[in-house]
C-alpha cells in the first residue's frame, strides 16, 4: 500500500460520511411529502404521473397491498423488458442491426432464455449480464428497457426500505405508506435530478452521449477500428446511483467511455454509496433518534474499511508467480506495480481495489477491473461482501432493509443473552419478525449453495439445448479451484442482486440463464416480502418505553453485536464453499502451482 | 391484487416514456450543445480523417510507435468486443500461454501469456536478459521468434525455458487491461520503449523522453488514479515532430518483422 493509495480510500470514506446527513435529510423530506427546493420544477410532473396512473396521493396501503402493488409493477416491468428485447430487430435505434438478418457476424443471438434472464436481472436490480452488450443490445433496448429498470428497480428498493422505516417509526397503525407514491417521489425528486447532473459530469469527463452509429477510424498503422457509440452517459448515471451496475459495454466501468478518468471513477463510487449512506441517517431521523442511524452507519463503515484494507494490499502485493518472472511488482510512482492483469492504468491498484469493494458492498455490480483476475484474497473480498447479503451500505434500499433484518436477528440474540424479550426502537421483536428475517437469510444461502452444487455436478447431453458444452462445469473459464469460484460467484452475485461476475464463466446457456434467473428472483422477493411483512407487523405494535433492562441499540457494543451477526451468519454459511474456492487457491498460488 | 394491475401497467409505461425516452433524449441534446467533442466520442482527426479516439486504445506494432498494453478485446483493441482475459492468478494459460493446432495441422498461438510477452518486450526494447536456452533456438528461417515454440518451451515439464530480464519490467507492459481498450501505459513503460522508438525515427532518446514527459498526465486533482501516458496522442505527436518517411518505415518493418506480431 502507498500513502497516496491510502489517501484515496480515506478521502473517499470522508466524503461518504459527510454526505450521509444532507442526503438523508433530503430523502426524509421527500418521503414525508414535505416541500423541497425541487418542488417548483417537479411537482407538476409528480401530479401528472398520479393522474396517469389513477393513484390517490393521500391514500395509504396495508403491507399486503403495498406488496401487491410492488409485485404488479415488477410483473409489467419484466414483461416490457422481455418484449422489447425480443422485438429489438423491428424497433428503431439499432445501428448495429442486432437481431436482424444484417447483424454482424460477431453478434449474440437474442434467445428467449437470454431475454428472460436479462428481464429478471434488470427488474430485480441485479443487472447480471449473460450477454455482452457490445454485441447484443440495440440503443433502444438499452435506454427504453434496461435503463428504465435501472430507475424503477432502484426506486422499488428504496420504497421497501422507506416502508420498513415507517414500520419502526409508526405505532398502532394499519398502513405503511403508498407504494405508487413512494416510487414516484423517489424517481422524480431523488434519482432523476442527481442523474441529470451526473450525466453532464460524465460527458464532461469523456463519456459519450449520442444516437450515432459506430465510427470507423483508420488507425495510424492503417488498420480499420470500429468504435461503437450510443446514449451511454445517461445510462451510466443511473447505473451507479441506482446501484444497478449493468454496463452499456461489456467491459462495464473499465471501458474508457463508461469511466474515462480517475475523477469520474471517484464520482461513480460516491454515487454508489450516497443513497445507501443517506438512508441510515433518514432512519435515525424518522425514528426520532439519529444515534440509531449512526450506529448502523458505523457497523457498515467498519466492515467496508476492513474489506478494502484486505483487498488493496492483496492486489498491491500481486501474484508471486508473475512477480518472479522479472516484473516490477512494487509501486514506483511511475508505474503501478502489483497485479495489473484485468486492471486499467488510469485507475491503478488502489482505485481498482476500492471500486471492487464498494461495488460488492453495495449491490451495484459495476466493475472497473476484472474480479476474475484478482489474487485469491483480493477476489475473496468481493465474494464475501456479496455473501453477507450486501448489507455494507448495500444496494439502494435493499442494503438497508437487509441490514435491518440482520439487526432484528442481532437484537433477538442479544435478548436471549440478557434473558428479556428483545426490543428495538421501542418495538417488541417477537416470533413473527424473527421468523421473517430468518426466511430471508436462509432462502438466499439455500439458492446460492444449492445451485452452485448443482452446476458443479450437473451433466447435459453435449450439443443439446440446456448446455451445449455438456457438463455445466465445462462452462468455466479457469480450472480447478478458481473455476469453482466462478460458479460460486455467479450464483452469489445473482441471489445477492449484485450482478458483477468472475466473468470467465460462459453463463449464456439455457441452464445458467434459467437457474440464475430463479436465483435472482429468490434473492429479491424473498427479502422484500418478509421485509414488508415485518413493516406491517411492527407498525401495528404499541410503543413501549425504554427501561433499564432494555438492551441499548446504540454505541460500540451494539455495533459489535451487529457485525458479529453479519459475519457469523455469512461466514458460517459459506465458509466450506469459500475453502474450496479462493482459500485453497491462495495456498496453490503461494506454492507456485499452475492449472 | 387485480386492483393493483392497472396502476402497475400505467406506471411502467409512464416511466418508460419519462426515463427511457425523454431523459436520454434531453441529455443527448444538452450534451451535444455543451460538450460536443466528448459526447461524440473524443475522436481525433488528422488531416480531416478520423484516426481514432483519445479514450480508446488501438494496436501498434511497428517499432517507430509506442506500443500499448496487451489486449483481450477481440483480436486486440477491437472496440466492438471490449473485455479482459478473465484468467485467474493460477492460470497456466495466463502465465505460460496456450497454443492450438489449426486445420492444416500447424501449431498456432491462441493466447500469448505473460512469459512470452516478457521475452518480446525485452528483445524489442533491448533489455538485457538471461535465458536458460539461447533464444536463437526459437527463431525461424527469417530470424523471427516462433511464439508457439516458445510457449511449448515454457510448458516443458522437464526442462522449462527460464527467461529473466535484468531490468524489472513494469507490470502494465505484460498484463492485459480490464477493457482491452486501455488508452494508457505507465510512464515507466513508455520510458523503456523510448530508445527503440528514437532509433526507428532517427531522433535522440532525449528528444523522445522529453515528449513522454510532455504527454504524461498527473493523477487527477493531484491524488486520484495513476500517472499515465496516452499512447495514441503520444504517437500522433511523434509523427508530427519526428516523421518517418515511407521507405524508412518499410525498412524498419522489414528489419524488425519479428516485432509485427
Amino acid at each position: 500500500m502507498t500513502p497516496i493509495g491510502i489517501a484515496q480510500i480515506v478521502v473517499f470514506f470522508a466524503i461518504v460520511l459527510a454526505i450521509a446527513k444532507p442526503v438523508g435529510a433530503f430523502m426524509f423530506r421527500v418521503f414525508e411529502g414535505q416541500r423541497t427546493f425541487l418542488h417548483p420544477i417537479f411537482r407538476p410532473l409528480e401530479k401528472l404521473i398520479y393522474w396517469i396512473c389513477g393513484v390517490r396521493e393521500d391514500e395509504e396501503q396495508s403491507w399486503i397491498r403495498y406488496a401487491a402493488s410492488l409485485i404488479s409493477l415488477s410483473i409489467f416491468s419484466f414483461l416490457l423488458v422481455y418484449v422489447i428485447q425480443r422485438f429489438q430487430g423491428h424497433l428503431p435505434l439499432n445501428p448495429m442491426h442486432f437481431s436482424t438478418p444484417n447483424a454482424p457476424s460477431f453478434a449474440t443471438r437474442m434467445t428467449p432464455d437470454l431475454a428472460y434472464n436479462t428481464a429478471v436481472s434488470f427488474m430485480t436490480n441485479t443487472n447480471w449480464q449473460s450477454y455482452s452488450p457490445d454485441t447484443t443490445m440495440s440503443y433502444f433496448t438499452q435506454m427504453a428497457a434496461l435503463a428504465v429498470q435501472n430507475f424503477v428497480s432502484a426506486a422499488v428498493g428504496i420504497a421497501v426500505a422507506v416502508a420498513l422505516i415507517r414500520g419502526f417509526a409508526r405505532h398502532t397503525a394499519k398502513t405503511i405508506g403508498n407504494f405508487w407514491v413512494d416510487v414516484t417521489r423517489c424517481t422524480i425528486y431523488i434519482l432523476l435530478p442527481i442523474c441529470i447532473l451526473a450525466t453532464l459530469f460524465f460527458v464532461w469527463q469523456g463519456s459519450i452521449q449520442n444516437f450515432k452509429g459506430p465510427v470507423t477510424a483508420t488507425t495510424l498503422e492503417g488498420a480499420a477500428q470500429m468504435i461503437e457509440q450510443g446514449p451511454l452517459a445517461s445510462q451510466e448515471a443511473i447505473k451507479m446511483l441506482g446501484t444497478n451496475g449493468g454496463g452499456f459495454f461489456n467491459a462495464n466501468s473499465a471501458h474508457p467511455y463508461e469511466n474515462p478518468t480517475p475523477l469520474a471513477n471517484y464520482v461513480q463510487m460516491i454515487l454508489i454509496f450516497s443513497l445507501a449512506a443517506g438512508l441510515t441517517y433518514m432512519f435515525g431521523r424518522a425514528v426520532g433518534d439519529t444515534r440509531q442511524g449512526w450506529t448502523i452507519f458505523a457497523a457498515m463503515a467498519l466492515m467496508f474499511l476492513a474489506g478494502v484494507f484486505i483487498c488493496y494490499p492483496s492486489e498491491q502485493r500481486g501474484n508471486p508467480i508473475v512477480n518472479k518472472l522479472g516484473i516490477d511488482s512494487s509501486y514506483t510512482g511511475i508505474q503501478p506495480g502489483g497485479n495489473m492483469e484485468g486492471k486499467e492504468v488510469r485507475f491503478g491498484i488502489a482505485e481498482s481495489a476500492l471500486f471492487a469493494t464498494v461495488t460488492t458492498d453495495a449491490s451495484c455490480g459495476a466493475v472497473n477491473s476484472m474480479h476474475d483476475s484478482f489474487t485469491p484474497l483480493g477476489g475473496l473480498v468481493p465474494l464475501f461482501n456479496i455473501q453477507t447479503d450486501e448489507v455494507i451500505f448495500g444496494g439502494v434500499g435493499a442494503g438497508f432493509y437487509s441490514m435491518l433484518l440482520y439487526v432484528i436477528i442481532a437484537v433477538f440474540i442479544g435478548g436471549l443473552m440478557v434473558g428479556r424479550t428483545p426490543e428495538y426502537i421501542g418495538k417488541k421483536i417477537e416470533q413473527k419478525e424473527v421468523k421473517m428475517a430468518i426466511i430471508a437469510v436462509i432462502a438466499t444461502s439455500f439458492v446460492i449453495l444449492g445451485f452452485t452444487a448443482l452446476s458443479s455436478v450437473a451433466r447435459f447431453p453435449a450439443n443439446g439445448y440446456w448446455n451445449p458444452a455438456g457438463a455445466a462445469a465445462a462452462n468455466i473459464g479457469n480450472n480447478v479451484a478458481h473455476g469453482f469460484s466462478e460458479i460460486l460467484y455467479a450464483y452469489s452475485s445473482g441471489a445477492g442482486n449484485n450482478g458483477s461476475a468472475f466473468a470467465g464463466i460462459n453463463a449464456n446457456t439455457p441452464w445458467y440463464n434459467l437457474t440464475l434467473g430463479l436465483d435472482m428472483l429468490v434473492g429479491r422477493f424473498l427479502f422484500i416480502i418478509p421485509a414488508l411483512a415485518i413493516a406491517g407487523s411492527l407498525a401495528k405494535k404499541k410503543l413501549i418505553p425504554t427501561t433499564s433492562g432494555t438492551l441499548p441499540t446504540t454505541g460500540g457494543l451494539f455495533v459489535a453485536l451487529v457485525i458479529g451477526t453479519v459475519i457469523i451468519v455469512g461466514a458460517l454459511t459459506y465458509f466450506p464453499a469459500l475453502s474450496l474456492g479462493p482459500i485453497v487457491e491462495h495456498f496453490q498460488m503461494l506454492s507456485g502451482k499452475l492449472f | 391484487m387485480i386492483k393493483e394491475l392497472g396502476p402497475g401497467l400505467r406506471l411502467t409505461i409512464a416511466f418508460t416514456i419519462l426515463t427511457g425516452l425523454i431523459y436520454p433524449a434531453v441529455m443527448t441534446g444538452v450534451s451535444e450543445a455543451i460538450f460536443p467533442h466528448q459526447s461524440n466520442g473524443s475522436l481525433i482527426r488528422v488531416d480531416g480523417k478520423v484516426v481514432g479516439s483519445s479514450l480508446i486504445g488501438q494496436s501498434f506494432s511497428r517499432p517507430e510507435y509506442f506500443h500499448p498494453r496487451p489486449s483481450s478485446a477481440g483480436n486486440g483493441y477491437d472496440a466492438t468486443q471490449s473485455g479482459g482475459s478473465n484468467l485467474g492468478p493460477t492460470s497456466a494459460k495466463l502465465i505460460l500461454g496456450a497454443t492450438a493446432t489449426d486445420g492444416k495441422g500447424k501449431e498456432t498461438v491462441s493466447f500469448d501469456g505473460i512469459e512470452d510477452r516478457v521475452v518480446h518486450y525485452s528483445v524489442e526494447n533491448g533489455i538485457p536478459y538471461e535465458s536458460s536456452i539461447p533464444l536463437d533456438h526459437f527463431r525461424d528461417a527469417q530470424g523471427n521468434l516462433d511464439d508457439a515454440k516458445l510457449i511449448d518451451a515454457f510448458h516443458d515439464p522437464q526442462n522449462p525455458l527460464v527467461f529473466t530480464p535484468k531490468v524489472p519490467i513494469p507490470s502494465d507492459a505484460v498484463t492485459g487491461s480490464a477493457s482491452g481498450l486501455d488508452p494508457d501505459i505507465s510512464p515507466a513503460n513508455a520510458e523503456l520503449q523510448a530508445a527503440r522508438v528514437a532509433k526507428a525515427r532517427r531522433a535522440s532518446a532525449d528528444q523522445v523522453k522529453t515528449l513522454i514527459t510532455k504527454f504524461t498526465q498527473r493523477p487527477d486533482l493531484g491524488f486520484l488514479g495513476e500517472p499515465r501516458v496516452n499512447v495514441l496522442e503520444l504517437n500522433i505527436a511523434l509523427d508530427r515532430g519526428f516523421p518517418v518517411s515511407k521507405s524508412q518505415s518499410a525498412r524498419a518493418s522489414a528489419g524488425h518483422s519479428e516485432l509485427a506480431r
